[in-house]
């Protein structure tokens, strides 16, 4: 499958949300746990080798994160990740800029303030950046099409 | 740099709801002309299929920091780019099959971006905060006459809010810009049955008066009080409580 990756380097190179060395272990069988550089930009985590500036990417589009102490586990539909950091501390906050990492988290929420402001206001607030159409902000979007 | 196609490529696929499909030209890279292509829009990512029933995309467009423009072409109407801001970056030129579509396409993919959403949800996030703040300011300006003593997770009406009504004029014309000026459909915006479930129940920021607290009764004077419960005179009272505490100190080292 294509992608731009040209443009996917550069905003690999974006200031991150959050970033740091953690021990990643991937999905395939055999697959040792590796210092990595992590950086979490937008709705996707990138991982440099820390020896050479070779960068990969996953689209932060986890089905499953859970963790424990300072072990992190982020599963794709069918592949799991692991994350070691430094502390359960650090770990936490991981967790949580993954979770708000997440395009569906923010669709979310942008339904919910939309909702509130109008419920208070009687007004859209959406109205002014005309957007109020899109199908994306509706508020049941993000429920499965209905069978034909 | 290696991406994780196959969970991407499930993404595309899978029965979460588009943002947006359907056809449009694509220039190719090498061979330059336009190809019809099945498009689905899902949340920063554009993809490609050959086919609509195709089961696979052909390629993933991840549109973050992008710029959409309108573009002229020679062969084609109805055209449009797909630009980026890093060095020798690739242009995506597209064209639709009418003006319709294409303006829907270009606005579709000018806010697709994860950065314009969490713009749109933080500045949405600002907004409720105002409105909640105004609603307590004049809250607590407007005090209703039938005084609720404190009940946690009491319920307020907004009846006396000043969001509503004649005052959606003083919304409008705030410093932030925001303008609400185009009437809502709605005849009496929400202050009909407009229940708000006071978030500041019982965090004691001022809003409500703490409780009274129970008042001795003394109406006629009780047979126990020697006392008269008009008197002025502080001593005897002072002698007369001093008992009951007394009192009620022995009961209570007794009954350890």
């Amino acid at each position: 499958m294509r992608f731009n990756e040209k443009e996917l380097v550069f905003l690999s190179r974006q200031p991150p949300e959050r970033a740091a060395e953690l021990g990643m272990r991937g999905p395939k069988k055999g697959d040792v746990v590796k210092r990595r550089l992590v950086k979490l930009i937008v709705n996707f985590l990138f991982y440099f080798r820390t020896d050479e500036d070779e960068v990969s990417v996953n689209q932060s589009q986890w089905h499953r994160y859970h963790y424990c102490y300072r072990y992190l586990f982020l599963d794709e539909a069918e592949r799991k990740y692991l994350f070691e950091c430094d502390s359960q501390e650090q770990c936490e906050e991981w967790i949580d800029a993954v979770v708000k990492a997440s395009y569906e988290f923010m669709r979310k929420n942008l339904i919910y303030y939309r909702t509130e402001i109008h419920r208070l206001t009687g007004k859209d607030p959406l109205e002014q950046y005309g957007i109020s159409d899109e199908t994306r902000f509706q508020v049941n979007s993000g429920l499965p099409p209905p069978p034909t | 740099m290696k991406l994780n196609e196959k969970s991407v490529a499930h993404y595309a696929t899978c029965n979460s709801p588009p943002d947006k499909t359907g056809f449009l030209f694509k220039k190719g890279e090498r061979n330059t002309a336009y190809h019809r292509r099945w498009f689905i829009l899902k949340g920063n990512m554009l993809f490609y299929f050959e086919e609509r029933e195709s089961r696979e995309p052909i390629g993933v467009i991840v549109l973050e920091g992008c710029t959409v423009e309108l573009c002229e072409s020679e062969s084609e109407e109805f055209a449009f780019a797909v630009k980026f801001d890093c060095v020798k970056a690739r242009v995506y030129k597209m064209a639709a099959e009418n003006q319709a579509a294409m303006e829907s396409w270009v606005k579709a993919l000018s806010r697709a971006s994860f950065d314009y959403m969490r713009l749109v949800v933080k500045e949405l996030e600002r907004q409720l905060e105002e409105v909640q703040e105004e609603a307590r300011s004049s809250q607590a300006k407007n005090k209703p006459k039938k005084h609720q003593p404190q009940v946690q997770g009491a319920t307020f009406s907004l009846q006396n809010a000043a969001i509503t009504g004649p005052s959606q004029e003083g919304v409008s014309s705030r410093e932030n810009g925001v303008s609400w000026s185009k009437p809502t459909s709605v005849p009496n915006g929400v202050s009909e049955g407009c229940v708000w479930e006071g978030d500041f129940c019982g965090r004691g920021d001022g809003v409500k008066p703490p409780p009274v607290p129970p008042r001795r009764k003394t109406n006629g004077g009780s047979p126990e009080s020697p006392v008269s419960p008009g008197t002025g005179c502080f001593s005897k009272l002072h002698e007369w409580y001093g008992k009951e505490v007394a009192e009620l100190r022995i009961e209570w080292m007794q009954s350890k």
